[in-house]
């Protein structure tokens, strides 16, 4: 019996998959995020967590409690495809979360003996940058994309090497 | 005062018409829009009012205006890339600025200040610790001073010579010897243009043909021994400082500071201990005596030819600049390709080192396909990568040699023209080209050693960056040497974390007797492992103390009370080498017989004796000959024989079967008998003889006392126990 309820207890695990359909987000009176979830529960203080930030940023969406290690009350699918109001909300807490600037260009780059002082143009604007020990800092997500972390620990992502100007190339190519 | 100066007129002036006279208390700049792009915010503290002000062209817009009586709480929220500052307003969750991971330290001391302020304390002033260089404003390592790019590099050749010192006699000898060297490297082509003018176009004094053979003989077998002699030498001391270098490194690589190991990876560390320390050696023995005589070598043969024929010589070295700044611009595209070469090849290394080391692992996946593929996708890289730089070299090569060729070009039509109009012997002219031979080769080797020069000179700072960085026992002069260490331990309201804004121990306090047994409870990541490194001190608490017989540990010699505490860690680590050496890893001169009476208090002695070189049975890098539990009692007898006061026990009977842990068990109670015991264990039963236990809960202490006082509480401690007993059963009735 005691047997019994510790399987329950622990539980096969399952995770949970949910459409867009199924979920609801809006701010109540005083200003707070809740997301209803199947008709079934109100999370109050969600939070919204990639599970795949980096590889495949909107397939699955985490819908946790507010706390830092939070309850996870399941994975929404096709986030594009909530309801206008609910995918705004959805929208603004995923910027919130996720800074994650992407180069456009590099408009110079300088030597200082292994440490590399550049210009960025990303897509939140331009940023001087300050690269160091970039064989452990740049690392290949893929034949063409690359991810550089610099010296504060900001991350900078270029999503193709070769959709990058030929001056932005030639400047890489001393750090790659 | 001093905040109120650093804020932009735009934002000091929308702060006048809000609030004049306000005095700004805190002041820091973000760099993060309200949008979420890069751009600037001010975050103030001015008066009772926390502002948000952007700046916007001339004037300031003001995004969040609090009052500081509704704010009861600051927090920072990590993000993904950066964190906000979030305020409890009137007990609603505000956030009020976002930062990057760049001004990660700074908002940690904001946060700091402005809840210390909003709970009624007063304002702290937080230590801002540099770690950019004070003059340019470049981003430093972690604890250094180095700023590469306002470091001269005089200074570090200085620097670097200045290990030559102790052998300043033979670095006298290497100088003189390339003197010689050069003076005999110059003769020959002079011999020469006497052997054409004076017998060969006359065609007569043939008794000179002999001595002047002889001339260059003894030239060039003289200027070879001279070499030898040279090259031994400066081998022997580019070898010898570079060892003096890398002792020093590797001395102080064993004295830095854990936050120092937390940020740069073995790796790293291992490259500079290697490359970087031969890189200098390289420089040192060949680079830099080759770049010497090579200066010396110019300017002779610039002497010489100007005697012989100045006009002449003027035409001869025309070219030269243009062919070093060609060559220089080829040497660059060269080191490009080579660069990618070796980058390759360091990723091609690194996969083949983690599948070899893995090779179970795939086997038992049967992924070996997967792996070959990957295998070939890096090779592929590697391939093109290669073909690349080679054919690169195949091309630029014989082109330099092409342009450094062009220099006798001008000679031998220039040259014959003066000869032809009796301007110039053709002694002169073979002497020339004799000499122009001499020469491009070290322009061409000149006009890269600045490249190459600097990167010599970057390894050398590397090197000395290691040199330059924090020492652990610099940190705080603890010269207090305790008689002896009693073993009571307290904190007090410490709070610590290993990112400054992103506190792991929040305001801990507790009071561990002497001689008792305190056993640490609560989920992973509570901060369990955390109080344990403040204990050791790899790390000092940013706020609170720990004091241990009533001494801040920062006052008590490092050496002195790491010398008293002993560890028995969940990993059992065993260096390379023998049972007993390992045994007497803490205490070096430890005779056999105490070896073995330790191992026999660590139920150690039995096993040991039973391996076919009993106590000098050698355990591999890992001590891959013995199981888990035997590591494990090793480890326990190790820290008996280094008979500590302060023991700090970390799951040492985790991944053991049944009579193992009881084995260690026993040995265990016998160590901690008579010693302040910290024991970390999610197995709750093995802390039922503690003296006391400290429950934690995200950072903070939840609960304190004994066992039987936490279970009849039926707080925190009795839930983690039921789950405990739950987990328990199930494994009971599925094992």
């Amino acid at each position: 019996m005691a047997d019994d309820r510790a399987r329950q207890a622990t539980g096969p695990p399952g995770l949970r998959y949910l459409d867009a359909g199924q979920v609801k987000v809006f701010r109540n009176e005083d200003g707070s995020l809740c997301a209803t979830i199947a008709d079934e529960l109100t999370v109050l203080s969600p939070r919204f967590l990639r599970a795949c930030p980096l590889t495949d940023p909107d397939r699955c969406i985490s819908i946790r409690g507010p706390e830092p290690n939070g309850k996870e009350f399941g994975l929404l699918r096709n986030w594009h495809r909530l309801d206008p109001k609910s995918r705004r909300l959805v929208e603004a807490e995923l910027d919130r979360r996720y800074l994650h600037p992407t180069v456009k260009a590099i408009v110079s780059l300088k030597d200082y003996s292994g440490v590399q002082v550049c210009v960025f143009d990303t897509d939140r604007g331009p940023r001087e940058v300050t690269l160091r020990d970039t064989r452990d800092n740049v690392i290949y997500l893929g034949p063409a994309r690359v991810l550089i972390t610099d010296a504060e620990g900001n991350r900078y992502d270029i999503p193709n090497l070769h959709a990058l100007d030929r001056k932005s190339r030639s400047l890489l190519a001393l750090i790659l | 005062m001093a905040a109120q100066d650093q804020l932009p007129p735009p934002v000091r002036e929308a702060l006048e018409r809000l609030y004049p006279g306000a005095e700004v208390h805190v002041a820091a700049r973000t760099d993060l829009s309200a949008d979420g792009s890069f751009g600037e915010r001010w975050l103030l503290l001015a008066g009772d009012r926390v502002l948000v002000c952007a700046p916007d062209g001339a004037a300031a817009q003001v995004q969040a205006d609090l009052p500081l009586a509704d704010i009861s709480e600051v927090e920072v929220e990590n993000l993904v890339g950066g964190a906000m500052l979030r305020a409890v307003v009137s007990g609603r969750k505000v956030d009020v600025i976002s930062f990057t991971n760049a001004l990660g330290a700074r908002f940690g001391r904001v946060r700091a200040q402005l809840d210390a302020v909003a709970k009624g304390k007063p304002l702290p002033h937080p230590e801002d610790k540099l770690n950019y260089c004070p003059k340019c404003g470049l981003i430093l390592g972690e604890a250094t001073r180095v700023c590469p790019r306002c470091v001269r590099k005089g200074a570090v050749l200085r620097r670097l010579l200045a290990y030559a010192i102790p052998y300043r006699r033979r670095l006298m000898l290497t100088a003189t010897l390339m003197l010689i060297g050069t003076a005999f490297g110059l003769a020959p082509p002079y011999v020469t243009k006497q052997l054409v003018d004076r017998v060969l176009v006359p065609r007569a004094n043939v008794h000179l043909l002999g001595w002047l053979v002889l001339a260059l003989a003894v030239a060039s077998v003289l200027g070879t021994a001279v070499t030898v002699w040279r090259n031994r030498v400066t081998a022997y001391l580019g070898g010898r400082i570079s060892f003096d270098i890398r002792a020093a490194l590797y001395e102080r690589l064993q004295w830095l500071s854990m936050r120092y190991y937390d940020r740069h990876p073995a790796g790293t560390l291992i490259s500079r201990l290697t490359q970087d320390s031969g890189g200098v050696q390289d420089f040192l023995a060949f680079g830099l005596p080759f770049l010497v005589t090579n200066l010396l070598t110019i300017v002779g043969v610039t002497i010489m030819i100007l005697a012989i024929n100045w006009k002449l010589a003027l035409l001869a070295l025309i070219p030269a600049p243009l062919v070093s700044l060609v060559t220089r611009t080829l040497w660059h595209k060269m080191h490009r390709a080579f660069h990618a070469f070796w980058y390759r090849w360091g990723r091609f290394h690194t996969l083949v080192n983690d599948a070899l080391g893995r090779v179970k692992v795939i086997k038992a996946f049967s992924q070996q396909p997967t792996e070959i593929t990957r295998y070939q996708v890096r090779n592929t890289d590697l391939l093109s990568a290669s073909v690349y730089a080679e054919q690169t070299w195949g091309t630029v090569f014989p082109i330099i040699g092409l342009l450094i060729g062009s220099g006798s070009l001008l000679v031998w039509y220039f040259g014959g023209r003066a000869v032809v109009h009796h301007n110039a012997t053709v002694g002169d002219l073979v002497a020339f080209l004799g000499y122009l031979g001499m020469v491009y080769g070290p322009l061409n080797f000149l006009a890269n050693a600045a490249q190459w020069m600097s990167r010599a000179l970057t390894a050398a700072e590397r090197v000395f960056e290691v040199l330059d960085a924090e020492q652990e026992s610099e940190k705080a002069k603890g010269e207090i040497v305790p008689e002896r260490i009693r073993g009571e331990v307290e904190f007090r309201d410490v709070t610590f974390g290993y990112e400054k804004h992103q506190p792991v121990v929040k305001g801990i306090s507790f009071r561990a007797e002497p001689g008792h047994m305190l056993g640490l409870v609560g989920k992973s990541g509570v901060g369990k492992t955390t109080i344990i490194n403040l204990l050791c001190r790899f790390y000092d608490a940013d706020e609170g103390e720990v004091l241990v017989d009533g001494v801040n540990l920062r006052d008590l010699s490092l050496w002195a009370y790491r010398g008293r505490l002993g560890a028995v860690l969940q990993e059992p680590f065993l260096f390379s080498g023998t049972i007993a050496e390992n045994i007497a890893y803490g205490k070096p001169h430890a005779t056999i017989e105490e070896i073995m009476a330790a191992a026999k208090t660590a139920n150690a002695h039995d096993f040991i004796v039973a391996k076919p070189d009993g106590y000098d049975e050698q355990v591999g890098e890992r001590g891959g000959r013995l199981s888990a539990g035997e590591k494990q009692r090793v480890c326990i007898g190790r820290a008996i024989l280094h008979d500590p006061a302060i023991l700090i026990l970390d799951e040492a009977t985790a991944n053991v079967d049944l009579e193992t842990e009881e084995q260690i068990q026993q040995a265990i109670a016998r160590l901690v008998e008579g010693r302040t015991t910290f024991a970390i264990a999610h197995r709750l039963s093995t802390l039922r003889n503690a003296d006391a236990l400290l429950v934690l809960e995200d950072g903070k202490v939840a609960e304190f006392g004994t066992h039987q006082e936490l279970e009849d509480k039926k707080g925190v401690y009795y839930s983690l126990l039921d789950l405990h007993r739950k987990t328990s059963t199930v494994k009971a009735v599925d094992g």
